[in-house]
C-alpha cells in the first residue's frame, strides 16, 4: 500500500470531484536532512561510503523519494473540519508518508508494518510519549492544533516524520517519480497549492480555481540550485 | 653481644627494607600492568574496528556479483515502474538468482541475508530474513545505507533490527547513465559465532551489546568464559561518567573489580546502532598483585622458574651464618669458657677465678664470685683469702705520708690518686674494694719488696714480681721491658720522696680489679 493509496482517507464524499493537475520540479535539489546527517563522518553512521562513479553525478544526491517525502496540499481560503483517521506505515526505515498535512484534530494511525518492535514519540510532546508498538500493531495520535510536529522513533534512529496542522487544508496528494500530482477537490472554489518537504513549505504555492472540470496548475517548484554548478 | 644485636638490627632492617621494596615492586606492577593492559586493549579494540570495517568492504565486495547479475538488474528496474504496488512477476527470477550467487560466496565470508530493494525502497525479494516472510509490503528504503546505495554509493551500517546486523550495501544499475535500478544489501548477523570468528581472528576477547544486553560473545581459551556476563555490567555507569565514550564513541580503560579484575574498553559500533548505545567490548583478565606477598599467588611456574633461587638461598644462609657466628663468639664460647675456668673452681683446681680472662659480664660476675667466696670463708671462720696486712708483711709503715699507687707503662693503668696507708685500693667507681689476697703463685717473701741499699736491685725484683704478676692475671707482657717500667719508677720514687721527705720509697706489687698494679710507700 503506497502513499497514494492514502488519497482517499483524505477525500471528502463529495459527489463530483475536480482534480487539480500539477507537476513539481527541482526535488533534485532537496536533501533529505535525515539521509544528509547520516553521510556526515562526524554521526560515525559508517566505517567506508564509497561512491560507485557509473552511477551519474546528478543522481549521487540523496535528493527525496517524491512519492513519501514531498506533500502537495490544497488550502481553502477557511479552515477545513478534521479529516478521517489517516494511515501511517511504519516500517523500512521510515514512515510513509515522511511528512503529511492535516487539519488539526485530525487522527493518525500508526502501523508497524516491519517485523519488529518499533517505539514512536513525539518530540516534545509529552502526550505522545515512547510506546512499543509490535509487528503489525498499531498506535493512533490525533494532532492537537496548527504547527509542525516531529515524531521519531527510540529503536530507529532515521525515522522521523513530520506532521504539518494546516487548519485550511483542503486535501493532499503525493507526487509520482515523475514529479506529477493530481489533487482531488470536491468542492468549486479557489485554492493554494503548497508543496511541503521535512515539515516545512517547499517552494512557493500556486493558486487554482476549481470549478466543474480538472484544472491545471503552474508547476510548483521545490528546490532550486543551492551553489553554481548544482544543477 | 654487641655483635649480634647489630646484627640483628641489620637483619630488621633488611626485613623492612624488603617489605618496602616489595610494596614499592607492587605498585609499579600494578600502575605498568594497568598501562599496559590499557595500550593492549585499545589495540584489541582498534583492531576489532580494523576487522569489522574489513569484513564489511570484503562483503561489499561479493555484492558486485549480486549487483552484475541481469536477472536482478532487470528485476528491480521492472518493479520500479510500479509506484503503487510491487509487481509479482519479478520476484521468483530475483529470489531465484539471490540464493544461486549467495551459494557461490565462501561460507566464512557468506551474508546471512540479502536483500533485492527497488527504487522505492521495496524489498523484491530477498534470502536468510525468515521474519519477512509473507510481508508484502516491506521495505528498506528508510534507511540512510539503503538510500546511499540507490544514489550510488557504496558503504557499510549496522542496523538494530530484531537482531544486531552488519549491513552492506550497493547500487544496482540496468541502464548505462540512468538512475540506479535498485540496491543489493547484504546483511550479516552479530551473534555468537561472528563474535567467536572475530575473538579467533583478532585475539581479542569480545562481546556485543545493546541496550544495555549482552547480545554475542567469543573469547579465546585462557579467557574465563564465566567473565564474558561481566563485560557489560559497566555499561551504566559508563552512560553517565565518561563523555569520552559518548561523544566520541570509545571509552577509557575501565576495571571491574572481583575474585580477579577485568580490564574493558567499550566501543560503539559504527553505524545507525552507534545512536542506539550497541557497541563492542573487549577484555583482559587483570594480574594485580593486591598485596607485597600476593606476589607469590599470581606468579606461575614460569617466573618461579626466572626467579634466582640461588641468590635468595644464598643471601638467607650468609645471614643464617653470619647471625650463628656472632651469637657463637659473643654466647656460647664466653659461657663455655666461664664453664670451665668455673668447673675448675669447682673442682679446686683453683682457688678463684681470673676476671682478667673473661670479657664483659662474665669479667664482673668473677670479680663478684671471688667477692663472695672471700666472704663465705672468712665469715665461717676458715683462713682468709684477703691480702696480707701491709704492715705485717712490710712492717712499721708511717701514718703520714702517704703511699702511692700509680701506673706502670705498658701495665696496668692505675690513678695515680694518693690512697691512705693499709686502706684498700678503690675500685674505679670510688666505692669501697674488699681487700685482695696475693695473685695465686707469687714467691713468699717476694711481695711486697722492702727497701734496700741497692734500689737498683730491689726495682730489678719489683719488676720481675710485676711481670709474674701480669702473666698470673692474663695481662700480655709483650714489649714491657725493664727500661720503661724503671723510669716510671724512678719517677715515682722522686715525687715520692720530694713530697715526703723519705729517704726511701717502697714499691709493693698487688693485684687490683684482677689486674698487676704497683703502689709505692715513703719509709723512713
Amino acid at each position: 500500500m503506497g502513499a497514494v493509496a492514502l488519497l482517499p482517507l483524505f477525500l471528502s464524499t463529495g459527489a463530483l470531484a475536480q482534480k487539480i493537475i500539477g507537476v513539481v520540479q527541482g526535488q533534485l535539489h532537496l536533501e533529505n536532512p535525515v539521509w544528509a546527517e547520516a553521510k556526515d563522518p562526524k554521526v560515525k553512521a559508517y566505517s567506508f561510503r564509497e561512491m560507485v562513479p557509473t552511477v551519474p553525478a546528478k543522481h549521487r544526491k540523496l535528493y527525496p523519494h517524491l512519492p513519501k517525502e514531498v506533500c502537495v496540499a490544497a488550502l481553502a481560503d477557511a479552515p477545513q473540519k478534521a479529516q478521517e483517521p489517516t494511515l501511517i506505515r511504519v516500517g523500512g526505515g521510515r514512515t510513509t508518508p515522511v511528512t503529511i498535512v492535516v487539519t488539526p484534530g485530525t487522527k493518525l494511525v500508526f502501523k508497524n508494518t516491519d517485523p519488529f518492535t518499533h517505539r514512536l514519540y513525539g518530540v516534545g510532546m509529552p502526550a505522545f510519549g515512547p510506546n512499543d508498538t509490535s509487528r503489525g500493531g498499531t498506535r493512533e495520535w490525533t494532532v492537537p492544533g496548527p504547527g509542525k510536529f516531529e515524531i521519531r522513533d527510540e529503536l530507529a534512529p532515521s525515522l522521523r516524520m513530520w506532521v504539518v496542522g494546516e487548519p485550511n487544508v483542503k486535501s493532499i496528494t503525493y507526487p509520482t517519480m515523475k514529479g506529477e500530482f493530481f489533487l482531488n477537490v470536491d468542492t468549486p472554489g479557489a485554492y493554494s497549492v503548497q508543496a511541503y518537504f521535512a515539515g516545512e513549505k517547499a517552494g512557493a504555492p500556486v493558486a487554482a480555481t476549481v470549478d466543474t472540470a480538472d484544472v491545471k496548475v503552474a508547476p510548483l517548484v521545490i528546490g532550486t540550485p543551492q551553489k553554481k554548478g548544482d544543477d | 653481644m654487641l655483635l649480634t644485636r647489630f646484627w640483628l638490627v641489620l637483619v630488621g632492617l633488611g626485613l623492612g627494607m624488603a617489605i618496602f621494596v616489595l610494596s614499592i615492586a607492587q605498585s609499579v606492577h600494578n600502575r605498568a600492568t594497568a598501562r599496559a593492559l590499557g595500550e593492549g586493549l585499545s589495540a584489541d579494540s582498534q583492531v576489532v574496528a580494523w576487522y569489522l570495517r574489513d569484513d564489511a568492504r570484503m562483503r561489499a565486495g561479493h555484492l558486485i556479483k549480486f549487483a552484475l547479475d541481469q536477472d536482478i538488474a532487470k528485476g528491480l528496474q521492472g518493479a520500479s515502474k510500479s509506484e503503487t504496488k510491487l509487481p509479482g512477476a519479478f520476484k521468483d527470477s530475483v529470489l531465484s538468482a539471490l540464493k544461486k550467487i549467495n551459494q557461490t560466496i565462501p561460507e566464512d565470508q557468506a551474508f546471512d541475508a540479502v536483500f533485492a530493494i527497488d527504487q522505492h525502497g521495496r524489498v523484491v525479494a530477498q534470502v536468510g530474513y525468515p521474519q519477512a516472510q509473507g510481508m508484502e509490503d516491506f521495505e528498506l528504503g528508510g534507511y540512510p545505507v539503503v538510500a546511499d546505495a540507490l544514489h550510488g554509493f557504496i558503504r557499510d551500517d549496522t542496523l538494530v533490527w530484531d537482531r544486531t546486523y552488519r549491513v552492506v550495501a550497493r547500487p544496482v544499475e540496468f541502464e548505462a547513465g540512468a538512475e540506479p535500478a535498485g540496491a543489493i544489501v547484504g546483511a550479516r548477523i552479530i551473534d555468537d559465532k561472528f563474535a567467536r570468528e572475530l575473538s579467533a581472528r583478532t585475539g581479542a576477547a569480545v562481546a556485543f551489546y545493546v541496550g544495555g544486553q549482552r547480545t554475542a560473545a567469543g573469547a579465546p581459551e585462557e579467557f574465563p568464559k564465566s567473565n564474558l556476563d561481566q563485560l557489560i555490567s559497566d555499561l551504566d555507569a559508563l552512560e553517565k561518567n565518561d563523555p569520552d565514550y559518548k561523544e566520541k564513541g570509545r571509552s577509557g580503560v575501565r576495571e571491574i573489580k572481583g575474585v580477579s579484575s577485568i580490564y574493558i574498553q567499550y566501543t560503539r559500533l559504527q553505524g545507525e546502532a552507534f545512536q542506539l548505545g550497541a557497541g563492542y567490548a573487549v577484555a583482559r583478565m587483570g594480574v594485580d598483585v593486591k598485596t607485597p606477598f600476593a606476589f607469590f599467588a599470581v606468579a606461575d611456574d614460569k617466573d618461579k622458574a626466572a626467579a634466582d633461587k640461588i641468590l635468595a638461598f644464598g643471601l638467607a644462609a650468609l645471614a643464617v651464618v653470619l647471625g650463628l657466628a656472632l651469637t657463637f663468639l659473643e654466647h656460647t664460647r664466653p659461657l663455655r669458657k666461664f664453664e670451665r675456668e668455673a668447673a675448675k673452681l669447682g673442682k679446686g683446681e683453683i682457688d678463684q677465678l681470673s676476671p682478667s680472662r673473661f670479657g664483659g659480664i662474665y669479667r664482673k660476675i668473677a670479680a663478684e664470685l671471688n667477692d663472695g667466696i672471700d666472704k663465705v670463708a672468712s665469715s665461717a671462720g676458715g683462713v682468709s683469702r684477703k691480702a696480707a696486712d701491709l704492715t705485717q708483711v712490710l712492717g712499721e709503715l708511717p701514718a703520714q705520708p702517704q703511699m702511692a699507687a700509680f701506673s706502670v707503662p705498658g701495665g696496668d693503668l692505675v690513678p695515680p690518686s694518693l690512697v691512705a696507708v693499709g686502706s684498700p685500693p678503690s675500685t674505679a667507681g670510688g666505692g669501697p674494694n674488699p681487700p685482695r689476697r696475693p695473685p695465686p703463685g707469687r714467691p713468699p717473701g717476694a711481695a711486697p719488696s722492702a727497701p734496700s741499699a741497692d734500689p737498683e736491685a730491689e726495682w730489678h725484683q719489683v719488676f720481675q714480681q710485676f711481670v709474674a704478676t701480669k702473666q698470673q692475671c692474663g695481662e700480655p707482657i709483650e714489649g714491657f721491658t725493664y727500661e720503661k717500667f724503671r723510669v716510671t719508677l724512678v719517677k715515682n720514687h722522686e715525687a715520692i720522696t720530694a713530697r715526703h721527705g723519705a729517704r726511701q720509697v717502697k714499691f709493693t706489687v698487688y693485684v687490683k680489679d684482677g689486674r698487676a698494679a704497683v703502689k709505692a710507700s715513703p719509709v723512713g
